[in-house]
């Protein structure tokens, strides 16, 4: 669908020059490697209350890998609960409706201002995790909208060219998106069940031939040869209940222990983000 | 097109449907055992002007339609790598060393899913193609069967219609249909050698199926050439202490957790490796090679539904009667607010909440167990006379 309404750039993609440095060609095999211990997270920063027009909102930051990539930047404004057009049918919850969006300089390729299949799907996933968190009846007849735009994307500048790292990519900006749209929601004040904080862990194979795969929470594509499966969940931890689930990979059947390693550390690293979460919102709070 | 699709039921019946699927043995609204599918009709190459096509069609109704097509196109080269298009400029052993190194990279499969009565960008139906195509992909396997030389690809266009209004949640529907699809491709022969421009063979009888399939010998099978096959994608839901496979609308309205998970089957390794492989191999023989591809949360329609009110707190039941002094009106206020957190039996609550993590676990390990239902579904899909 073209976007005939607004000047666009060039439909074409063009890809920034990249100049092999002499010193990088020689260490062309070794990439950078996790310097974190397999079960940490990198550091965040969390801000609520940024836009003081929305009736909640909340700013993410994640820290970069330190490879001159950049980490990722999230703001998530909430405006509501507010009445819904007297058109619309009656509802007795409220009416959650999400919208991701990364800005069109987020990521290497130029991304369009209408929303692309990636960013809907985010949206619905997003929707699914924060619908078990909110306390739907307490508003009926009304509608909330949640706004997160994607400032800066995970990005490597040196090693994104790899093919397929995007796609595990979108795993880590939706636990981003789910954390700060939780402390959005808790900053303008609706209720809810528990904070819920998204979380990644992910299957990987660090390079070396003999390696055994290991799980790694809140994974870099980038810093490791090949991830075999990852998966990212939304957690409530007083309740200890899953919101929204989503792997992705290829496992043997046979083995669901690894499967259920995997959802384990996934929730880890959700209950990880949510010490932050909480933090942030004790702050505002005191 | 939304999971959480308007349902017209009330509270009362709500409630009473997840009290009979909360049951053990539970009791289905059209008398289902837990794992059983509705019946369905399938047939494949129905669309002549395609590469393989299929239909299927739901005893409820719903019906859905598969066309895949196939094109020639160009690969394109990535910066980084030396342009293919002149040849002359490489020696001999380069070519032979990269000849075997089969690529697949997922723009090559583009996939649309059209449900009547919803825009193509809503964000069901974008969930709906996101997921089918994920786990089309998920093993990065599907993409290298493109692959025709190092110039050159098929692009395959998936274009997935469901031709009946959407009576209940389509994925299964959808996904099942796309299965029989895939299986029925074929894609022309290739005349040409190695990274020439590719010319095909004109008959289409010696056209290879794009997923090979096993020898057959008159009506039986030899079980000696497994095949991978595309993936499956199945919808469990939890009512209660019952998993549910194939829900109808109706039963995915009282659903506690609903997920969607995609099986794929992996098998011809073990002539590759060693004996231990051969082993392992013979002790599932009989069962499907089963590998989980993809699990994804389906937001529950039961989050929508409206809320019963139990007697304690209705007015008309004189709840609020004879409530004249503030104290009195503070306790019942009180009363109310524990009456909207606790379960009143056969009072309809919204679930609130997610689910369990033994739930979720339990669901995936009920798909994926040995003689399950995806080892079921996959037989029952080999019964289709594939032409």
């Amino acid at each position: 669908m073209a976007d005939r309404r607004r000047i666009n750039g060039p439909v074409g993609t063009t890809i920034p020059p990249i100049y092999d440095d002499a010193s990088e060609k020689k260490s062309e095999g070794v990439k950078t490697t996790r310097s974190r211990p397999a079960n940490v997270i990198r550091k965040m920063y969390l801000k609520t209350g940024v836009t003081p027009s929305a009736s909640g909102s909340a700013y993410l930051e994640i820290e970069s890998s330190g490879n001159g990539g950049s980490g990722l930047k999230l703001s998530c404004s909430v405006h509501g609960p507010r009445a819904l057009p007297r058109s619309t049918p009656f509802s007795p919850h409220i009416i959650l409706s999400t919208h991701v969006k990364f800005a069109p300089f987020a990521t290497k390729q130029r991304r369009g201002y209408i929303r692309d299949p990636i960013e809907r799907d985010l949206g619905t996933h997003l929707e699914a995790a924060l619908r078990g968190s909110i306390i739907a009846d307490r508003w009926p007849k009304s509608g909330v909208d949640i706004i997160i735009s994607i400032v800066e994307g995970e990005q490597d500048r040196e090693t994104s060219k790899a093919q397929g790292i995007e796609a595990w990519d979108t795993m880590n900006a939706l636990s981003g998106c789910i954390t700060v749209a939780s402390a959005a929601l808790a900053d303008a004040g609706i209720d809810c069940v528990d904070t819920v904080a998204g979380g990644v862990a992910a299957l990987v194979q660090d390079a070396g031939d003999d390696a055994a795969p290991s799980i790694v929470v809140d994974p870099i594509p980038s810093e490791h040869e090949k991830v075999l499966a990852a998966c990212c969940i939304a957690y409530l931890p007083t309740r200890q209940e899953v919101t929204n689930l989503w792997f992705k990979g290829d496992l043997p059947a046979s083995d669901m222990d690894l499967y259920s390693q995997l959802v384990e550390k996934g929730i880890q690293a959700s209950k990880s983000a949510n010490w932050v979460l909480v933090d942030c919102l004790n702050e505002t709070v005191g | 097109m939304a999971s959480s699709q308007h349902v017209l039921l009330s509270p009362a019946e709500l409630a009473y449907l997840h009290a009979s699927l909360s049951l053990t043995p539970p009791i289905r609204p059209d008398g289902r055992s837990l794992t059983q599918f509705r019946p369905l009709v399938a047939e494949t190459g129905i669309l002549p002007g395609t590469n393989g096509s299929a239909r299927i069609c739901f005893a409820d109704g719903t019906e859905a339609i598969v066309g895949v097509k196939a094109e020639v196109e160009r690969t394109r080269t990535g910066h980084d790598s030396p342009s293919l298009d002149d040849e002359g400029a490489e020696d001999d052993d380069d070519l032979d060393n990269q000849q075997d190194v089969v690529k697949g990279d997922n723009d090559w499969v583009e996939m649309t899913v059209e449900i009547p009565g919803y825009r193509d960008d809503d964000a069901g139906t974008v969930f709906l193609s996101a997921m089918l195509s994920e786990a089309l992909l998920a093993d990065g396997e599907f993409t290298k069967r493109l692959w025709i030389n190092r110039r050159f690809h098929w692009k395959l266009y998936l274009d997935i219609l469901l031709i009946s209004p959407p009576l209940s949640y389509p994925l299964p529907l959808l996904s099942l249909t796309t299965h029989l699809a895939l299986l029925a491709t074929r894609l022309p022969r290739l005349k040409s050698e190695g990274d020439e421009d590719p010319l095909f063979d004109d008959d289409w009888a010696a056209a290879p199926y794009l997923y090979a399939r096993p020898v057959q010998k008159g009506s039986k099978k030899t079980a000696s050439a497994p095949t991978a096959r595309p993936p499956v994608t199945l919808l469990v839901m939890a009512v209660g202490n019952n998993i549910i496979f194939d829900p109808s609308k109706e039963e995915l309205a009282v659903a506690d957790v609903a997920l969607a998970v995609s099986v794929g089957e992996h098998t011809g390794f073990a002539s590759s490796k060693s004996t231990e492989m051969d082993i392992d191999t013979e002790e599932i023989k009989g069962y499907h090679n089963l590998r989980l591809l993809s699990v994804r949360t389906i937001d529950p329609p039961s989050r929508l539904t409206p809320p019963g009110i139990p007697n304690a707190s209705n007015s008309a039941y004189g709840a609020n009667a004879g409530a004249k002094d503030t104290e009195k009106k503070k306790q019942q206020q009180e009363q109310a607010r524990t009456a909207e957190s606790e379960a009143v039996e056969g009072v309809w609550k919204s679930p609130r909440g997610g689910a369990k993590t033994l739930v979720m676990a339990a669901l995936v390990q009920k798909v994926l167990e040995k003689g399950g239902v995806a080892d079921e579904v996959l037989d029952a899909l080999d019964g289709v006379d594939l032409n």
